[in-house]
């Protein structure tokens, strides 16, 4: 944790590197991709939310001028035999197959040389559906008659995912447990005792570049153009849906139009590639923003939190029952369940821990990760819980924080040690610049006022790999090559930097060559604020190679310690002539190890991802109308390599939180989505960032395992922020309000009840 | 978006022969933002749209020479309004709606006869021009009507346009003495479609308001005047109980309905605080005029 | 009358021909039969700028816009901004405040802030998130974009003073 001066070259705020082809417009994206002989796809979607196909009249789209094919699951069938696929269970079909589980799945596609006649073919399909008994809310779904999936099968693709099994004969897709201490024991014989149930919506990632896959199958090999987070994972799960080998299966990806952790795994990868297969064609399937509500989504989290306390106030028993709504298909949803559940207690030091963490199935459209892999969700209910036991034991919130904060060295819930998390100096440094101590204006009128504060932290998906070369060519430039992703992160540039920082090289002058799996070597995915860490470590050892190489060839070439001569020289020396590479590779795995079947493990992650908040909120109340006024966010980032990069993940992850937190809802009525469009579900505009918004990260901190001690940072600021707007509206009005997004009518409503003269629902 | 065909008509009787008079999928178009939504949703296909942006007789707004009126053609922008001296000048509250309505580059097309006819009650000028007292000249192949802004609409996008029909212009009183101002009501965001669309003015004598006028958008299925409210208020001094009398009033006489905005309660509770809230504003003169 | 035609237009500043259909949107012309990659389609609502053209130098959602329309008028896209490795002030501007991340929306955002610098030179805060609602920039880049605003004011101040 000791400070050290920042690197000079790594830690500059160098503008991205490819900052003029983003501000010219003519940056590459899959968007725009065209191939020679490309079909565009159009897909036809299920209108229920739970049924068997009964048939499927695609005659008037296939007869249709202009259009090419319509596929359903049958014609794919005959590609891929067994066309289920999924990163945590092999779950969801390609197309629909024979059973639709939510409103708005694939159920067939129409395939057009022209975009706007497949649109309009699609628009003719019409299929018959039995109805079946549905279930949308993950309560019912625990312990539901009515099943999402007859049979589950487990991917077994991931190390952490490998024991999932599902639980036979229900809704229940994993249930993650944790024990710690003896639990009942503790509460048995704490002084108080306190339980609270918070819940989460259900929300989109809603990247502007809208989901895109394009796949080009021919003679055996494929091409897949694709705005993926996870080239590598694409690759390994297209090569066994096809049963290829992995170098038959190629990746390609450029920049992303953002992906918020939407873009990872499968999403319309499969599909593109059984379509191109049928056609024997190059096929592009390009959503419109309405129908990414139907790809992926986050999960509506369900939390119910108790806590005993002795009679000073320090917390001696927590029991955490974790309901993940995972919607149709499991996607990722196992690992959002697992690694939010195993920080759902919260950054407080606690002997004693429960925790069963659920996914379960439901008739929703699937969710998966989203910035912050479920500790959003785990937080809103541990920390606005914190804040009611504090006020309820008449403690100052700060100082119960304190009292009970978990501490450097001190073993997390799982038995992991906190190392090197700044959970306390985030807080203080949240708590100066909300000028905690100074005198604090309650409103008057018609405004009340109040300020709240959060804090939490996250571990890290482990065990992952990252793999990067770093090619010197013999003039002396250098490449480097990695899988992974710049999505709008700023990866390139950073990754940059780490190389240049080992090479003594103008970070500006590094080309960073995109994921190709044909090129670029291995990595995980981009996601779950791992890349920084892992692939800045696996650049880190990379150049290190590359360095030692050329130190190995001065020696060769019997140049004296500290020559320093030119590498073009040397190779020139060597080769005769300009020619040859320098080829450094570096490969990085994260110390890890298995948790128990307790879920205790020391090693349950690379590093711990913290961060805090604060808001200061207005609230009218003749109409709950609420303004956040003021908003601070602090993250944990060790040290921030490219501090202008740095700042924009953490006030750009605050304000999507902020949308999250007050606005954006995506509303079923009997399992159909009534607000799929951006017209009707609101995310934040420029008017909605609050007048006095502040995002900073806590200074001198440092990761002993990160490249140049910088760890990830894309994700901690949504963490603590939504707690600390609904400890704010709970400090104006003495009103708690338990779910999200905390609207006017919400408010509004809560003061009513509050009054005893609760406003009527509609029927 | 199907294919369909465009016609771009210089002449209202040639516009009139294209639209026919058969109810059906030849619609005439305006700025066309309202229509390519519904296009591109696949909400409507016509066979053939009849742009009017040729149409002189459409086109302008202008002062009448005694300064009463403004006529304003129904080809007329939003952004023309909206950066018009005279309009800032005569016609305060249409700048000041301008601001929050949609964005910039649907106020650099959408058109004043297009917003009207389309409709859809959570329009923010219909309830302007209707309270403002602006009346609708209607031309077709059989002559022309006027009809008063706010008799317009009858409900959930339904107007009194028959098809061939084509609204003109429209002509609005200069009102000395009054004051407007339109409370753009929104729930789910800051920038957003309101939940409650309310346009108020007054006249007021020191602290009576002499005469007023209120009309109500989006809670409704059409914009809806407060006849009730407005005799509640007539001729009475400003007071809290004079409003909220004004405000139970108004809840009487309209039927509100909840959606994804806010429910019907909710709503009633938002109209009660802001007709308040727009009265006072008005009546202490630092609303748009 | 009919369902397609030949438009002839200044785009970018040089004559151009294009037989459209008449239910082609701008930015569908633009991207199918130009290769012009700045105005792209996202939410094709009008509601987040990310395709927005200029006609006859009116800022127009390119989603929303027929083709058929654009015939003896004069577009212009992002791309006409910067000349010979020459960046547009507020170009500039958008790379020194760091007003982007991914990229998707920041074509639309520089059209969108180009025109409100033409309206208002010098705006106000208040002004300046009013007149770019339109925009919707989800990696959520908005502080950034409110001083390259401010940034590109006081280059073009400085330019027309030069
Ligand atoms: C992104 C976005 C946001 C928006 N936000 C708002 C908002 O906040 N507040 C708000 O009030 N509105 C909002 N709108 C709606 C907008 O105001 C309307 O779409 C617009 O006013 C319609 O005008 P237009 O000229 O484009 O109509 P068009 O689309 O051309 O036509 C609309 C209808 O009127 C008919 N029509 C057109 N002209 C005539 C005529 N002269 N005579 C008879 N019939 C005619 C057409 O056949 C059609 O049925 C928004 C729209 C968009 C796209
Ligand atoms: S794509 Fe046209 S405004 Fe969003
Ligand atoms: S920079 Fe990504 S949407 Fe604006």
């Amino acid at each position: 944790m000791s400070a050290i001066t920042p690197p000079p070259f790594a830690s500059r705020s160098l503008p991205r590197l490819e900052a003029r082809e983003k501000v010219t417009g003519r940056i590459e994206y899959t968007h725009h991709l065209k191939l020679p002989g490309m079909l565009h796809g159009k897909i036809f979607r299920s209108t229920m939310p739970h049924a068997k196909i009964k048939s499927i009249d695609t005659t008037a789209a296939a007869a249709l001028p202009g259009v090419y094919q319509v596929v359903t699951i049958d014609d794919i069938r005959k590609v891929i035999p067994n066309p289920y696929y999924g990163p945590a269970f092999h779950d969801q079909p390609i197309l629909a197959d024979g059973k639709v589980r939510f409103a708005g799945e694939p159920v067939a596609v129409v395939l057009a040389f022209d975009k706007k006649i497949a649109e309009e073919a699609a628009g003719l399909i019409t299929a018959e559906y039995e109805e079946l008994p549905a279930v949308f809310d993950e309560i019912e779904a625990m312990t539901a008659k009515v099943l999402v999936h007859d049979e589950l099968k487990p991917a077994a693709t991931f190390a952490d995912l490998k024991y999932l099994k599902g639980k036979k004969g229900t809704n229940i897709a994993l249930d993650y447990q944790l024990r710690r201490g003896d639990t009942e024991a503790a509460f048995a014989r704490a002084e108080h005792v306190f339980e609270h149930t918070f819940r989460s919506q259900q929300v989109m990632h809603v990247p502007m570049e809208p989901f895109v896959s394009v796949a080009d199958w021919q003679d055996g090999h494929l091409t897949l153009h694709t705005a993926s987070q996870g080239p590598s994972f694409v690759r390994i799960e297209i090569a066994r849906l096809l049963g290829l080998p992995e170098n038959k299966v190629r990746v390609k990806v450029p920049y992303l139009g953002g992906g918020f952790g939407g873009k990872l795994y499968i999403k319309l990868e499969a599909l593109v590639t059984a379509l191109s297969m049928v056609a024997e064609r190059p096929v592009k399937i390009s959503l419109t923003m309405d129908e990414q509500f139907f790809m992926v989504t986050r999960h509506p989290c369900h939390f119910t939190i108790k806590s005993g306390l002795d009679a000073s106030g320090k917390i001696i028993a927590r029991h955490c029952e974790v309901i993940w709504n995972g919607g149709a298909y499991a996607d990722i949803g196992p690992r959002v369940t697992q690694k939010a559940g195993f920080t759902s207690a919260g950054p407080y030091d606690i002997d004693n821990v429960t925790i069963n963490s659920y996914a379960v199935y439901t008739n929703r459209p699937p969710c998966g990760a989203l910035r912050g892999f479920g500790a959003p969700q785990t937080a809103w209910a541990y920390e606005c819980h914190t804040d009611m036991i504090a006020d309820a034991l008449k403690m100052d919130r700060v100082e119960f924080r304190r009292k009970n904060m978990l501490r450097e060295g001190r073993p997390q819930a799982s038995g992991t040690p906190l190392r090197d998390a700044e959970i306390e100096r985030a807080m203080d440094h949240v708590l100066d610049r909300m000028n905690w101590s100074a005198p604090f204006d309650r409103g008057s009128g018609n405004i009340k006022r109040g300020r709240g504060i959060g804090i939490g932290f996250k571990g890290i998906t482990s065990p992952t790999t990252s793999v990067a070369i770093v090619n010197l060519n013999a003039d002396g430039s250098c490449a480097l090559y990695i899988g992974t992703v710049d999505m709008g992160q700023g990866s390139d540039t950073v990754m940059a930097q780490i190389a240049a920082q080992v090479l003594n090289l103008d970070p500006a002058s590094i080309k960073v060559i995109h994921p190709d799996t044909d090129v670029t070597p291995y990595d995980m995915g981009t996601l779950g604020s791992r890349s920084t860490f892992h692939m800045g470590n696996a650049v880190r050892i990379a150049a290190e190679d590359a360095k030692q190489k050329i130190e190995v060839l001065a020696r060769e070439l019997g140049l004296p310690q500290g020559a320093n001569l030119p590498l073009v020289d040397m190779m020139k020396q060597k080769y005769g002539m300009q020619a040859g590479n320098i080829i450094g590779t570096g490969t990085y795995l994260a110390d890890y190890e298995k948790p128990d079947a307790q879920g205790q493990t020391t090693k349950g992650t690379p590093f711990w991802g913290v961060g805090a908040a604060g808001a200061e909120v207005e609230i009218d109340i003749e109409t709950g109308a609420i303004k956040v006024t003021k908003l601070v966010n602090v993250a944990d980032v060790g040290v921030a390599l490219n501090p202008k990069a740095v700042q924009q993940q953490l006030s750009g992850a605050g304000i999507m939180q902020l949308g999250f937190t007050l606005t954006e809802n995506m509303v079923f009525r009997d399992g159909q989505l009534t607000n799929g469009s951006l017209a009707d579900y609101k995310i934040p505009t420029l008017l909605d960032m609050p007048k006095s918004f502040i995002n900073e990260h806590v200074p001198n901190a440092y990761d002993a395992h990160g490249p140049f001690g910088a760890k990830g940072g894309g994700e901690s600021t949504t963490i603590a922020l939504s707690p600390a707007i609904g400890n704010a509206v709970a400090d104006a009005l003495g009103i708690r309000i338990y779910d999200l997004p905390i609207t006017p009518e919400a408010i509004f409503r809560a003061m009513q009840e509050a009054k005893g003269a609760p406003l009527e629902e509609d029927a | 978006m199907a294919a369909l065909e465009i016609a771009e008509p210089e002449k209202l009787d040639d516009a009139y022969t294209m639209l026919g008079t058969e109810e059906g999928s030849i619609r005439p178009m305006g700025g066309g933002t309202a229509l390519m939504l519904m296009m591109k949703a696949q909400l409507f296909k016509p066979s053939k749209l009849v742009s009017l942006r040729k149409i002189e007789a459409l086109t302008g707004f202008s002062l009448s020479v005694d300064a009463s009126h403004i006529r304003i053609g129904a080809m007329t922008t939003f952004s023309e309004l909206e950066q018009s001296p005279m309009i800032a000048q005569h016609l305060p509250v249409v700048t000041q709606t301008m601001k929050t309505l949609a964005n910039v580059r649907v106020r650099n097309v959408a058109t004043v006869g297009g917003n009207l006819a389309h409709g859809d009650p959570h329009l923010d000028l219909p309830p302007v021009w209707s309270a403002l007292g602006a009346s609708v000249r209607i031309v077709g192949v059989d002559g022309e009507r006027v009809v008063p802004a706010e008799e317009l609409f009858l409900g959930y996008y339904e107007t009194v346009l028959a098809q061939g029909e084509l609204i003109a212009d429209i002509s609005v009183p200069v009102r000395p003495g009054w004051r407007f101002f339109y409370a753009k009501v929104t729930t789910r965001a800051e920038h957003d479609w309101p939940a409650l669309g309310l346009c108020v003015g007054v006249r007021a004598e020191g602290e009576v308001i002499a005469d007023v006028s209120l009309v109500l958008s989006a809670a409704v299925d059409k914009p809806t005047r407060l006849k009730s409210a407005e005799a509640a208020l007539r001729g009475v001094a400003l007071s809290d109980a004079a409003l909220a009398m004004a405000a139970d009033a108004a809840l009487a006489e309209v039927h509100i309905e909840g959606d994804g905005r806010g429910s019907a309660a909710y709503k009633q509770q938002l109209l009660r605080v802001h007709l308040g809230r727009a009265i006072k504003h008005v009546m202490q003169g630092s609303a748009s005029a | 009358m009919s369902t397609s035609r030949t438009i002839q237009f200044t785009l970018n500043g040089r004559p151009a021909t294009a037989d459209i259909a008449a239910n082609e949107t701008i930015v569908d012309m633009l991207t199918n039969r130009f290769e012009l990659r700045g105005a792209r389609e996202s939410c094709g609502q009008g509601l987040c700028g990310c395709c927005t053209v200029t006609v006859d130098g009116m800022a127009v959602s390119g989603c929303l816009s027929l083709a058929w329309f654009l015939d003896g008028k004069s577009v212009e896209t992002v791309e006409a901004l910067s000349k010979g490795g020459v960046l547009d002030p507020v170009q500039e501007a958008f790379i020194e405040a760091g007003a982007f991340q991914c990229g998707f929306c920041t074509p639309g955002f520089i059209m969108m802030v180009r025109q409100l610098l033409d309206a208002h030179p010098d705006p106000d805060e208040d002004e300046v998130r009013h007149y770019l609602t339109g925009n919707l920039c989800r990696c959520s880049a908005y502080p950034e974009i409110m001083d390259a605003v401010k940034l590109a004011a006081a280059k073009r101040k400085r330019a027309s003073a030069a």
